[in-house]
């Protein structure tokens, strides 16, 4: 059915003129999601039974949507994407479920993400692979997978994720489409499967910037049963967009950017996803942007990962330590508390997760807490120190969402270059500092989308979601699925 | 320097198990990870700063006022246990 091609914006006009209904947008949802399941995997459940029960009367009202399955539904299994947690089945929903009843949205299915969403791959969930809607033998990314690639395939208009390193934003961006984390603590978190406290957000993936302030305008505000969640917000950010942003200053990266950096690599795809970049660029130009290269530290740039994986390991061990099996969970077997808790993990948890906490307790070994943990936190800081007086003179940061498009299941990939390092993985910026950041799709390279992000200042959603929609608009790839009717 | 032992006490003391081929697999793992690592120590005058473990500063601590909720009911509670008895979780043996 065309109709789930459609931006929430789109959709919404249909319903309230009476020529389709939220039931039957229901039916093909959930009749698509069954015939791309086998092929793609974005579902650990579908919902079959999912209803328009709850009568709201904001934007979502009718409209079906996907929901990461590291987000408590009350009587609805939800897995983490893990064995540990594969009978599930939580007790409350989270704020965000319970917000998205009230406005009359419609949860449709709960998405595959990377185990305890601790990935970027989307290949480790405990119910297989979630593979890209524009190539299969490609991966969509992660570790909202399954959210991207629900979106991606017209199955739904919007989904939730979560975004801790990069996690809404690389999967959005290798499925060309919109991908938002707002500020943190902009949305509750509360009933949301904590990986890294410090680092963790909770967003949305859409088909165009506007859907994407229209599901962060019912998600915001202040939950008391979330201490780190902000105060209410006056600002309706769907009635941001259209402001000027003629003279707006926004500044990239030059030693990210800069295709002198990566003469000796030779690798097409990463030349022509820079070139895109710089496309991108010049069109921000012409529509008012002010863009400028700015240079920072290489030396602080190439520890921008290395301390993302100390501090992100070290706070999801100690998260995950209530993973026992005893109170919830899948039970071991043992003699006593603690071989039945042995038991548990050791079955539960798979081996990359593992392989994740290993790393995050060796960073808290009382020998390496000052020159990993603490030494981790200090590149945190200089790096929002450095973002933060630059956005003293600009008011956001452009990038390439990534440094290719969607890599092929199973390629290895250089880990210690300054190509991965830091054009791979430069978004964590915007969690070290809880900066709202956007990836919109702004092309192709052989085939495949690629995407730019936008990062602002804390507290500024707004004024970002803004500049994208303005981007947006001049790029002309708003709407677009892989799989679509249309 | 990394051993497969300091490996297998940490695997410990996160309280799970591993099988060899996985050691080798983290062992290898490592190499990269503390050439990575090595990168942050490469920083100068690192040691000058204070250590972010948040992302902006909170000059106001958000307390909610003191007010008795209804909490989960004893079932809701225990749905998710696997083994119940008495209305708690039912465990081995602790105490001799």
């Amino acid at each position: 059915m065309k109709q789930l091609d459609l931006t929430i914006e789109e959709i919404r006009k249909l319903l309230d003129s009476g020529q389709i209904t939220s039931e039957d947008l229901i039916k093909d949802s959930l009749d698509k999601a069954h015939q791309y399941q086998e092929e793609y995997n974005s579902f650990v459940t579908i919902l079959d039974d999912a209803k328009h029960e709850v009568k709201g009367n904001s934007v979502l009202n009718g409209i079906p949507y996907t929901l990461k399955d590291n987000i408590s539904t009350k009587g609805i299994l939800t897995t983490g994407s893990s064995n540990i947690l594969s009978d599930y089945v939580p007790v409350y929903d989270a704020t965000i479920v319970k917000k998205l009843k009230d406005s009359g949205a419609v949860l449709v299915g709960k998405t595959v993400l990377d185990e305890l969403a601790m990935g970027g791959s989307g290949t480790t969930g405990h119910t297989g692979i979630v593979r890209n809607p524009w190539d299969k033998n490609r991966l969509i990314g992660g570790s909202s997978a399954g959210s991207a690639a629900s979106v991606a395939l017209g199955i739904t208009p919007f989904s939730i994720g979560s975004d801790t390193g990069d996690s809404i934003r690389k999967p959005a961006a290798y499925g060309g489409v919109v991908g938002f984390k707002p500020t943190y603590g902009r949305i509750s978190r509360y009933g949301v499967f904590a990986f890294a406290s410090s680092l963790d957000n909770v967003g949305c993936i859409t088909r165009s910037v506007k859907d994407a302030a229209y599901v962060t305008d019912i998600l915001k505000g202040k939950d008391e049963r979330d201490m780190t969640s902000l105060p209410n917000t006056d600002e309706v950010y769907a009635d941001c967009l259209e402001n000027d942003i003629k003279g707006k200053k926004l500044f990239y990266i030059k030693e990210a950017c800069n295709l002198d950096n990566y003469k000796d690599v030779n690798d097409e795809e990463l030349t022509a996803t820079l070139n895109n970049f710089y496309e991108v660029i010049e069109k921000c130009r012409e529509i008012g942007f002010i863009v400028e290269e700015v240079s920072i530290d290489r030396d602080l740039l190439n520890a921008l990962y290395p301390a993302y994986m100390c501090i992100s390991c070290a706070e999801a061990t100690s998260n995950n330590a209530n993973l026992t099996g005893i109170l919830f969970g899948k039970r071991g077997v043992g003699n006593n508390v603690d071989d039945i808790i042995f038991d548990a993990r050791t079955k539960g948890f798979s081996e990359f997760i593992k392989r994740r906490f290993v790393m995050g307790s060796f960073v808290l070994q009382k020998e390496n807490q000052e020159r990993l943990f603490l030494n981790a936190g200090r590149v945190r800081r200089m790096i929002v120190d450095k973002i933060n007086e630059l956005f003293k003179d600009y008011d956001g940061l452009i990038m390439p969402s990534s440094d290719s498009i969607a890599p092929i299941i199973g390629n290895k990939t250089e880990q210690l270059s300054d190509r991965y390092l830091i054009l791979g993985n430069h978004l964590v910026i915007g969690n070290f500092g809880g900066f709202p950041s956007i990836s919109i799709p702004s092309g192709f390279v052989n085939g495949l989308p690629v995407s730019v992000n936008i990062t602002g200042r804390q507290f500024e959603d707004g004024l970002t979601l803004n500049m994208a929609y303005k981007i947006e608009s001049v790029l002309g790839y708003k709407g677009q699925v892989a799989k679509g009717d249309k | 320097m990394i051993t497969k032992e300091k490996l297998k006490n940490y695997a410990e003391k996160l309280m799970f198990n591993m099988n060899e081929s996985e050691y080798e697999t983290l062992m290898n793992e490592f190499d990269v990870i503390m050439e990575q690592m090595d990168l942050i120590g490469k920083i100068k005058d690192i040691e000058k700063v204070e250590p972010m473990t948040f992302p902006y500063n909170i000059y106001v601590n958000q307390l909610r006022e003191d007010i008795a909720k209804d909490p989960l009911t004893t079932d809701e509670a225990l749905q998710n246990a696997k083994e119940v008895k008495y209305n708690q979780v039912k465990v081995p043996k602790v105490v001799g």
